[in-house]
């Protein structure tokens, strides 16, 4: 069992202003989306996980090790983040070296490092790839590479970090089959994201977060139940409730199929 | 968060013409070195400081002079106890000798610095950055070369939070960047690498955005701020030029 | 009035075999929103950039056919002269300002005083597109300071104030939180209103589905179909070309609900509302 707590965490880069206030949360195995604003504070939020930044007040303990007392790299096995931007990790000359390279700085054996990274590069259909040139390859392909940069590195927990930025429809199935795989190893996955019909399909527990704070927390049915607070953190319902409610369904509706099962009894 | 030094100060140097300022900032720090004159470089130095305080930016320069302190120091500790010309005693500090000719060299050096700095000081603090570009391009100069130099102000301090991404991506993957000289090393390529991809994609792209509004144009370039009135103009530009020139000629004869 | 007129466009960047763009042809009617869709690598972005002229005159690479954009020849021109009728606006907003100017308002100026216009000129034509994109609140801002959303209507603004007839947009809102697309999508409907033709680039099919007058569907290089969106969106073989359609089309579908006006899947909220409503 994997699990992240914070207990009254607070961060401001300076003295004026809060970024983060009194945030207490336990995540465990659940796939779970942190969406809101930009500037709400998601990526902030994540960093503070990650052991990036160091809570201005409170503790923060991934798997019991509280965050304070380790260097980002030392919990790098632990915990593992995918950037949104893959220009900002990328620098090996071939996707397999990138892939290998956090498995390496981790401790894993060559061999190790390499069948887990080719194993990470067949989670993202790109073990085809693995003697290309990073650099050439298009933006939702070397998104692909870095996520399975961190995937090779096994870590217990993953975050994600907008990772459907730049994909098609192609794209987000992988990434969709790819959460619920982690889930299903066991794994606890974390994702920032904009896209509510993803979230509303992807994901089984949902947080909400505006300016600064965790205005609502639960499983993804019963926070978008709550339409007031989506609309107060300046967020839509996903496209399938939208349509439920013109078909006069007031119950909170995730999936395509879900519609069509519903609609079909009518 | 912006990289321009300016101090926004209602100020007759402030109002005075960029082109006039950089002009003064030029001659005030070179003709000290070419008419090497104790009371004359000090007379130089009270002159820029005088007009620092005349535009209100003193305070703002003091930080500088303390970052330069160290430099100064190392000039009078190297110039006092080992200049070749040295050959009478001064003072001794313990065990320490300093001689009075590598003080005065170090001293003229020192006013010199100070001298320097207070000129520079007088153009980046009381200007605005595009108002000096924007003189230099009616001037004459490329508006190219004026974008880069207007540019760069503005995309250090992007580069450096694209940095700080970078390295905290690679931290993630479990790279070590602080401690031991060797392990900032190793960390190096790991970060100059994104660092200098990310730059040449997003230059790439701005070419691209400068491009499709027309940086290109073979047309004349117009302004959209008005003609600001600048206080002492051309006669003073000439004015310091001359005296360059003079300053030049008495060097010669001398 | 065709204000556009591709005619066996084909494109590859250089050092590459395949193209990238295979034998397109369509045309463009003056006013008209259209959608460009496909998946990754289906070459929108070549068709964006082909329309600018930054296809082939920034790029370089092999070029046949012929591209017309107000009567003027791509190929035949300089991107600048181009620039004046055909505006461009990609995925980030960062790398489209200047990081030469102090506020917003300068910032909306550069083109124009690179268009040597007189400064009256400029002023008006800068007040006109601060106010068309509802950026006057924060005229006096540093670009840099803003939100993505309002970065990127900045960007929009600094085009669209050269007076462009033509707006590309590829991707305008990949990188913008709900709200921010939302703002974008917004200024998108109040630019054609104003009789600019414009063609995005997006992959928010939902969205584009409600003010779009027809989507052009790439694969591969080649265009598959430029229709209106019901048409389009209604195809059996979406799913080859690698395109989802949108949730109410995907809902439709399935419970065989056509808009008896079109004989299609209905493609918008709007229209399922008015269907149901019509039911009843």
């Amino acid at each position: 069992m994997n699990e992240i707590k914070t207990e009254n965490v607070s961060f401001s880069y300076d003295q004026k202003t809060i970024v983060l206030k009194d945030i207490n949360l336990t995540l465990a195995n659940k796939p779970t989306a942190i969406i809101g604003q930009n500037g709400a504070g998601k990526s902030t939020l994540v960093k503070l996980f990650k052991g990036l930044l160091k809570p201005t007040e409170g503790d923060i303990w991934i798997n019991g090790k509280n965050t304070k007392e380790f260097t980002a790299a030392q919990l790098a096995s632990h915990i593992g983040l995918v950037f949104q931007n893959p220009g900002d990790q990328i620098f090996k000359h071939k996707v397999i070296d990138e892939v290998m390279f956090g498995p390496l700085n981790i401790g894993q054996s060559r061999e190790k490092a390499y069948q887990n990274s080719i194993e990470a590069l067949k989670k993202v259909h790109m073990e085809k790839y693995k003697d290309e040139n990073p650099y050439d390859l298009n933006l939702s392909q070397q998104k692909l590479v870095t996520i399975a940069s961190i995937l090779a590195m096994d870590p217990p927990i993953i975050i994600f970090d907008e990772p459907t930025i730049g994909q098609d429809d192609f794209g987000k199935e992988l990434l969709k089959n790819l959460i619920r795989d982690l889930a299903a190893e066991g794994k606890l996955v974390l994702t920032i994201i904009h896209d509510m019909d993803f979230v509303a399909e992807t994901f089984e527990r949902t947080i909400v977060m505006n300016q600064g704070e965790v205005i609502l927390d639960g499983p993804t049915r019963e926070v978008f139940a709550k339409e007031d607070i989506i609309k107060l953190a300046k967020l839509d319902l996903p496209h399938v409730m939208q349509m439920a409610k013109v078909f006069g369904i007031e119950e909170t509706v995730l999936t395509v199929d879900e519609l069509i099962t519903r609609l079909q009894r009518i | 968060m912006k990289m321009t030094l300016y101090v926004a100060k209602n100020s007759i140097v402030h109002k005075s013409d960029p082109i006039t300022k950089l002009t003064y900032c030029l001659v005030a720090a070179i003709v000290p070195y070419i008419i090497p004159n104790h009371l004359f470089a000090f007379v130089i130095m009270l002159l820029s400081i005088s007009l620092l305080l005349l535009g209100k930016v003193f305070r703002k320069m003091i930080p500088i002079y303390i970052l330069s302190l160290f430099l100064l120091i190392t000039i009078v500790i190297i110039q006092g106890i080992f200049h070749p010309d040295n050959v009478t005693p001064l003072f001794m500090l313990g065990p320490i000798t300093f001689y009075q000719e590598g003080l005065l060299i170090a001293s003229l050096l020192i006013i010199r610095i100070i001298n320097m700095l207070s000129a520079f000081g007088v153009v980046i603090l009381t200007t605005q950055p595009d108002d000096l570009i924007e003189a230099l391009v009616k001037k004459g100069m490329s508006p190219r070369i004026g974008y880069v130099i207007g540019s760069v102000l503005q995309i250090i301090p992007q580069m450096s939070s694209m940095v700080g991404t970078i390295m905290d991506a690679q931290r993630s993957r479990g790279l070590e960047t602080e401690g031991k000289l060797s392990t900032r090393i190793k960390a190096f390529i790991p970060l100059i690498g994104p660092v200098i991809m990310n730059s040449l994609i997003a230059t790439r792209e701005r070419s691209i955005a400068l491009e499709i509004r027309g940086f290109n144009s073979k047309r004349k370039k117009t302004f959209l701020r008005d003609e600001k009135e600048f206080l002492f103009g051309k006669p003073y530009q000439l004015l310091l030029i001359l005296c360059f020139i003079g300053a030049i000629i008495w060097r010669i004869f001398q | 009035m065709k204000k556009i007129i591709v005619d066996s466009l084909k494109y590859k960047y250089p050092g590459t075999d395949n193209l990238a763009l295979n034998d397109i042809s369509f045309e463009v009617e003056e006013g008209e929103i259209i959608g460009i869709v496909g998946k990754n690598g289906s070459g929108k972005t070549s068709l964006s950039l082909s329309l600018t002229g930054l296809i082939p005159h920034f790029f370089g690479g092999g070029y046949g056919g012929k591209v017309l954009v107000d009567g003027l020849e791509v190929r035949n021109s300089t991107v600048t002269e181009i620039s004046e009728r055909v505006g461009y606006v990609f995925d980030n907003p960062f790398s489209q300002m200047t990081a030469a100017k102090y506020t917003v308002y300068e910032e909306v100026a550069f083109g124009l005083e690179n268009m040597g216009l007189p400064r009256e000129e400029i002023k008006k034509r800068v007040d006109w597109s601060l106010q068309l994109l509802d950026l006057e609140s924060i005229k006096e801002k540093y670009p840099f300071d803003l939100s993505g959303g309002q970065m990127q209507r900045v960007a929009i603004a600094g085009v669209i104030a050269m007076k462009p007839q033509i707006l590309v947009l590829d991707e305008p809102t990949s990188q913008l939180d709900p709200e921010g697309s939302e703002e974008v999508f917004q200024v998108i409907q109040s630019l054609a209103q104003e009789g600019i033709t414009i063609l995005i680039v997006e992959h928010k099919l939902e969205k584009i589905a409600k003010f779009c007058d027809k989507i052009l569907l790439l694969h591969e290089g080649q265009l598959i179909d430029f229709n209106h969106p019901q048409e389009v969106f209604s195809r059996d073989d979406l799913k080859d070309y690698g395109i989802m359609p949108p949730v109410f089309t995907r809902v439709c579908r399935a419970l065989d609900i056509k808009n008896p006006l079109t004989g299609h899947y209905p493609v918008t909220l709007e229209e399922v509302t008015q269907l149901v409503k019509n039911h009843e």
